[in-house]
């Protein structure tokens, strides 16, 4: 069953977990492991995700213990880290996560945090060692510590606001348009009267997960958000919606109007929103009409990437483009109970087309199935731009790691997103075709 | 790796079965026998040497090593009983750390001070914690640190069991140039059946009984006076025993690759036994039976 991986792209659940904290304003992670973990972090994540990185060097605070906290247990070096950081780092929120080392020598972190708590510190831990799984099992394991661990530490929480709706699935940085995503969401959320309950952004603190248990609604984007949703659902009977992934374009029509069901809202406000924004995005389409068959647009593409990027994007470009879903790959390892559906879903985005599906995170597995499908156009990761140059064909950089383009606030989500995908792929194929 | 100097020995056996006892006595005869002698006691609880040095305190590797950045032989050695070079590698305290990384860490230091080139043993006797639980307890028979290791044991099935473990551990290391199983001590030896029970054990896993070690008073005694038998009681029977036990380890380098009994043998194995047992401890007697 094992085989070597070349360039893997999910980096391990320190990392995820990592990648959760610092995208909640006011949350100041400490990491509890040897050094190097959060330079790893850093260099292997944060830095390849749209080159928006943290300015100067990762400010993260880290025990980096040593030999002898492994022989002798690290449990003080954390006290020592986790009190220096307070002093130091003004925050609303200090989070240990936990590292290989300090979880094979069995710290007790637990107690490390109540030790906090007694000082009056807003302090909670996740246990992410990298053998618990890789990014997506961090960012579960962060978002869980947040859903179990806050409602204790904040007995004071304000009631949510009517139809709030918390959003759960995207990773920051694993998408590298994470940002730019959620606020599309955001917007058509708002657009017919709920309230959107972000949870990681810039303007997203740690009031945001205070509100999160008093939602009506957990909107779950990928996989990854089915945990959190759960667990909320547990403890507060929270309803969800599961989509499979990202709602591009016409697909977030069917979104609004699910939402609209599910949540008896106004219908014709919906439908006017709806209609305002499908007329909006036709006339783009009619843009770019002219290039479309001048140029050649309609051809089969190769897609790499996370199951809520091939589900959103594939199916933008398969059903409103006309493009040809020849290759997909999926590149987050999604449970089994969701292959299934993935299979169902992306192998007929074009009826009686032969579209090749696969689960692989391996980098030179997924080029040979680029390779061998041919297609004109290839849209992954940084990773895949190297088999798109020995096809000859266009390449856009969509997915993790994104190290060839600036991403802010660019995102391919909701109507806006669909709008911004058929310029960016626009723009590739053109400059190709003006190359030859 | 610089050629190695003198002869290492690994001592393993479950906690209490009398390992430390036995490892200094035998440390105790050799010297006494005018060889130069270190024993690194491989054990968190730091008293394996103890009954060498008059019971004197002696920090360990590793507190010394915690406390302060640069270490020398001196600080973390002592002379005990006939010369005998005592060094406690130490641990954490129960609960907290890894002792295993930390018998690691203890090793690789007394390589770097450059021990055995400045000591210049006959003999390394290394005193292992228990049960090989994890990879750091397998330190000493593994790279080739030590070249022989005994086990002792009890006819007690516990005892039989972490015997059986270690032998797992010998099994898998020996391939690939870690430490040969020289042979079993049988300790503590007070019932009847107790050797034929030793004995039927090393020939099922194919390896041999050195010695066998009575219960006796003596050793106690000795212990409470913070020595080994050699030293307080030199004409006894008991320091006989020991004496002839570090003669074999000294004219004895036969090895073996040990066959341990899995899961299933080892219990029908030990259920055998166990109705034996029972039936003599009972006074069974069965018909037919000569009387």
């Amino acid at each position: 069953m094992s085989h070597h991986l070349e360039g893997s792209r999910n980096s391990c659940a320190l990392h995820g977990a990592l990648q959760l904290f610092e995208s909640i304003a006011g949350v100041v992670p400490v990491i509890h492991s040897t050094s190097g973990c959060g330079v790893q972090h850093y260099l292997g994540g944060t830095r390849l995700s749209g080159g928006n990185d943290p300015f100067g060097s990762p400010a993260v605070s880290s025990s980096n213990i040593g030999e002898k906290h492994v022989v002798f247990g690290g449990g003080s070096r954390l006290r020592e880290q986790l009190k220096n950081t307070v002093k130091v780092v003004q925050g609303d929120l200090y989070a240990i996560v936990t590292g290989c080392s300090t979880e094979m020598v069995g710290d007790d972190i637990p107690a490390m945090a109540k030790e906090g708590l007694e000082q009056d510190w807003p302090v909670v831990y996740a246990n992410t060692p990298g053998f618990r799984g890789d990014v997506h099992q961090g960012y579960h394991l962060a978002a869980k510590t947040l859903i179990e661990q806050l409602p204790e530490l904040w007995k004071d929480a304000e009631p949510a606001p009517a139809g709030l709706i918390n959003i759960w699935g995207i990773i920051p940085d694993q998408d590298p348009f994470w940002r730019g995503n959620l606020d599309e969401l955001g917007r058509l959320l708002e657009a017919i009267g709920l309230v959107p309950n972000l949870l990681l952004g810039g303007d997203q603190g740690t009031a945001a997960w205070k509100r999160a248990p008093g939602a009506a609604l957990n909107l779950v984007v990928s996989p990854w958000g089915e945990l959190p949703a759960r667990l909320l659902e547990e403890c507060y009977g929270t309803p969800s919606l599961s989509l499979e992934g990202l709602p591009v374009g016409a697909a977030a029509g069917i979104l609004l109007t699910r939402l609209t069901e599910q949540l008896g809202l106004d219908p014709l406000r919906t439908e006017e929103f709806i209609n305002r924004e499908q007329a909006r995005l036709q006339r783009q389409f009619a843009l770019l009409a002219d290039s479309y068959y001048r140029k050649g647009f309609q051809r089969e593409f190769a897609l790499v990437g996370e199951s809520s990027q091939v589900v959103g994007i594939g199916e933008f470009l398969g059903k409103s483009l006309g493009l040809l879903p020849r290759t997909l790959v999926i590149t987050d390892n999604p449970p089994e109970h969701v292959r299934e559906a993935l299979v169902n879903r992306l192998t007929t985005i074009v009826p009686g087309y032969d579209t090749e599906l696969v689960f692989s995170e391996d980098r030179a597995e997924i080029a040979d199935a680029i390779r061998s499908g041919q297609a004109g156009v290839v849209l992954g990761s940084s990773l895949e731009q190297e088999v798109a140059v020995e096809l000859g064909v266009p390449f856009l950089a969509v997915s993790f790691p994104l190290t060839n383009r600036i991403v802010l606030d660019r995102g391919y989500a909701g109507y806006r997103g669909a709008v911004a995908l058929l310029e960016d792929l626009g723009s590739v194929i053109l400059a190709d075709s003006l190359s030859v | 790796m610089s050629e190695k100097i003198g002869k290492h020995i690994a001592i393993y056996g479950k906690g209490g079965i009398g390992k430390s006892t036995t490892t200094s006595n035998i440390s105790a005869a050799l010297a006494e026998s005018g060889y130069r002698v270190i024993q690194i006691g491989c054990d968190p609880k730091s008293d394996s040497t103890t009954i060498l040095r008059g019971g004197n305190d002696l920090p360990t590797v590793l507190d010394t090593l915690r406390e302060q950045s640069k270490v020398r032989i001196e600080d973390i050695s002592a002379v005990g009983f006939g010369g005998v070079l005592c060094i406690e590698a130490g641990g954490p305290v129960p609960g907290v750390g890894c002792a295993g990384r930390g018998i690691n860490a203890a090793v690789e230091l007394l390589q770097e001070l450059k021990l055995f080139d400045e000591f210049k043993p006959d003999f390394v006797l290394y005193d292992v914690l228990g049960d090989v639980v994890c990879g750091g307890f397998a330190v000493p028979i593994r790279d080739g640190l030590a070249d022989r290791a005994f086990v002792v044991t009890s006819s007690d099935f516990m005892a039989i069991f972490a015997a059986n473990n270690l032998f797992k551990a010998v099994n898998k290391y020996a391939p690939s140039g870690g430490a040969r199983l020289g042979g079993v001590i049988a300790n503590s030896i007070l019932a009847p059946y107790a050797p034929a029970l030793i004995d039927d054990f090393a020939g099922k896993t194919g390896s041999q009984v050195i010695g066998y070690v009575p219960r006796s008073l003596v050793v106690a005694q000795s212990e409470l006076y913070g020595q080994t038998v050699i030293e307080a009681v030199p004409q006894s029977e008991q320091a006989q025993v020991y004496r002839n036990l570090a003669k074999f380890i000294d004219e004895n380098e036969e090895t073996v690759i040990p066959k341990p009994l899995n899961g299933p043998e080892l219990k029908k194995w030990a259920r055998e036994w166990g109705d034996r047992i029972f039936e003599v401890e009972a006074g069974v007697v069965h018909e037919m039976a000569s009387i």
